[in-house]
């Protein structure tokens, strides 16, 4: 095993995880050592974005076989890659894909594995810090003298860039992957809906203190008038009142919008997983000890199915 | 006929650990390692329930099978029985070693599974609600060499050629996906699939004369296989957040004209 930590993110057909590549580097360089990115599918200004962030080494891998969404293949890729530079640790992005991704190399390499990390430390051994129990506690992990594999958590991690720029050692990589028949067929592809939630830069979220299925509207029209997207907690969701690509939270979409009003949500830990790092929430809920008043800016305690028009016809008045 | 196997494991009731969080009162025992929680009952981790749900449907959708739920944990015969209750034909324990994790839970279930022998279809929840990981299933397939396939809100099985495929539908990030896979494979399920069943009081009657068969884990991998990888070093309960401004006003348009004040005076919105 080397000292070097491999930064590594991807990107298909369907979803594109380069966008963390900056905060990846960023924690792999935090701990003093040699930083590789394998970027598999890379994007145009990957050398550019290396240099900047400060990575030592970038490893561009390009496989038509790794363009569809197919993790069997891109698991082989990534596992070859790692066992040939026998990194201390490879750190991937925590998307939808690496939950199981990361397992799977991890096992392939003998490796341990640690997924919703929120900070990496080294003295004396590796200690990762991950999120327990929906995100009441914090779990300190070490790792020992075995190579990790590192989900790191969106958002975790401020990406910065390098003291200085330094010149980026760039190859182009390949993998064998003549043996990695993809196993699952897809018979339907998920359609995506346009617009993304994580892309939002303003969201209102909707719970069950919403009281039913109809005041939904309530939330989107909010929304619409705010210039933002609807979203929801998983009860709702699971009731059937929204589609769960709309679910926000530990097992929904983490999301970073500057403002996010959450509307007759209790804001359980399982739920601000998902919207925490938002910069500014605002609450209504008719409990004023509800925990969502915790991690809210601004709060207004009552009752959302008759504040909620007001606020539409406030948002409207700009 | 065939046969699955539905991994199962105990967990503190999420929604009280919530209470105890949100009232300031979780706290962390001697070890520093673990929740005091006399007070917090523990349950069949939610989305386990849900696999096992998943495997009563199959069986409810006329494909006959055997179905085993096994757990790797000390004192979780309560929670097999209630497996039984629901409809489990065999129960299992496995006796973890004194220092384990992850890697040796799923070591010691793929051996599990492997000495079962004829296990077409493994399920599991998408997550534990303790350590909220996700890495166990995948880790299963790996080490069956077998496909998995995440996160399933419903999953129907058919004969295949000479033997079986599951057809799953996934919740994903973009909405659902239809994939296909031949079995064996590992599936995990999602709250998606709805709610579980109770059992019936004639099930529960005779589940609770059933015992698990309970399975020591060096009968099933020798020590060096389930040296812990990742050891858990500690635990602590993070800072709870800031203070909430919270806005005055009579009545509901007074409320929200209050905030909206706030809100553009602080150029969050225009
Ligand atoms: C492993 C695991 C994963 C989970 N993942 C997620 C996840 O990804 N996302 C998620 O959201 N949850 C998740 N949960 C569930 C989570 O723990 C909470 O149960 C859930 O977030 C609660 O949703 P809620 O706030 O909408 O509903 P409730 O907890 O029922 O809260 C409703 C709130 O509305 C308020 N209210 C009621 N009526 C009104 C009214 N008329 N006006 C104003 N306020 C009102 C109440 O005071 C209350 O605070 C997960 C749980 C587990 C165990
Ligand atoms: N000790 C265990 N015994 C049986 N199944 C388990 C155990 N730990 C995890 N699992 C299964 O693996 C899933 C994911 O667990 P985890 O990887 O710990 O989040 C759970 O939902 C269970 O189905």
């Amino acid at each position: 095993m080397t000292g070097e930590i491999v930064a590594c993110t991807w990107s298909n057909d369907r979803a594109n995880a380069h966008t963390a590549a900056p905060e990846l580097i960023t924690a792999a360089r935090a701990l003093a050592a040699p930083v590789r990115w394998l970027a598999v599918n890379p994007p145009h200004d990957a050398a550019a974005t290396a240099e900047t962030y400060g990575a030592a080494a970038l490893d561009r891998l390009s496989d038509a076989a790794l363009l569809r969404a197919s993790p069997d293949a891109l698991v082989e890729a990534i596992a070859q890659h790692a066992a040939a530079r026998a990194p201390r640790l490879l750190l991937v992005p925590q998307t939808f894909d690496a939950r199981l991704v990361a397992p799977r190399v991890a096992h392939r390499l003998g490796a341990g594995v640690v997924m919703n990390a929120i900070a990496i430390a080294e003295d004396g051994g590796v200690r990762v810090t991950a999120s327990a129990y929906g995100g009441d506690t914090r779990a300190v992990y070490a790792l020992g003298d075995r190579t990790g594999v590192i989900a790191v958590m969106p958002g975790a991690v401020e990406a910065t860039a390098a003291p200085s720029p330094s010149p980026v050692h760039t190859a182009d990589v390949t993998a064998d992957l003549s043996g990695a028949g993809e196993r699952v067929r897809v018979l339907e592809p998920a359609r995506s809906e346009g617009a993304r939630l994580e892309d939002a830069d303003v969201i209102v979220a909707g719970g069950r203190g919403l009281g039913s299925a109809a005041n939904f509207r309530l939330v989107e029209e909010l929304a619409g008038a705010l210039g933002g997207m609807a979203a929801a907690s998983r009860p709702i969701v699971d009731d059937g009142w929204v589609d769960s690509s709309r679910q926000i939270g530990l097992t929904g979409k983490v999301v970073r919008p500057s403002l996010y009003v959450a509307v007759g949500v209790s804001g359980a830990s399982q739920h601000m997983a998902g919207c925490s790092a938002a910069r500014t929430i605002v609450a209504v809920n008719r409990d004023r000890d509800a925990a969502i008043f915790r991690h809210a800016r601004f709060g207004i305690v009552g009752d959302c199915v008759e504040i909620v028009p007001e606020l539409i016809r406030a948002a409207r008045e700009a | 006929m065939i046969r699955i196997v539905v991994c199962i494991k105990e967990v503190p009731d999420p929604d009280a650990v919530n209470s105890y969080a949100v009232a300031g009162r979780l706290t962390i025992g001697d070890d520093g390692r673990s929740l005091v929680q006399s007070a917090i009952a523990r349950l069949t981790n939610a989305y386990d329930e849900q696999a096992i749900e998943a495997a009563l449907r199959i069986r409810d959708a006329g494909v006959e099978c055997a179905i085993t739920a096994v757990s790797v944990g000390d004192d979780c015969a309560a929670m097999l029985k209630r497996a039984a209750a629901l409809g489990a034909d065999e129960i299992a324990a496995i006796t973890p070693p004194p220092e384990s994790d992850w890697h040796a839970t799923a070591a010691l279930l793929a051996a599990y599974i492997r000495q079962r022998g004829d296990v077409d279809l493994v399920l599991s929840g998408r997550q534990a609600s303790d350590d909220d990981q996700g890495v166990v299933p995948a880790l299963i397939g790996e080490a069956l060499g077998v496909p998995v396939v995440t996160i399933a809100r419903a999953i129907a099985v058919a004969a295949h050629g000479a033997g079986h495929a599951a057809r799953v539908t996934r919740v994903t990030p973009d909405g659902d996906e239809t994939v296909e896979v031949t079995l064996p494979a590992v599936v995990t399920v999602s709250s998606e699939l709805g709610q579980p069943r109770y059992p019936t009081a004639a099930r529960s009657m005779a589940a609770r004369k059933m015992q698990p068969h309970v399975i020591a884990h060096d009968a099933l991998v020798p020590p060096d296989g389930l040296a812990p990888r990742v050891r858990l070093e500690r635990m602590y309960v993070p800072e709870a957040g800031g203070a909430c401004e919270f806005i005055a006003g009579d009545t509901p348009a007074a409320l929200a004209s209050a905030l909206f004040e706030r809100l553009r005076a602080e150029g969050i919105v225009r």
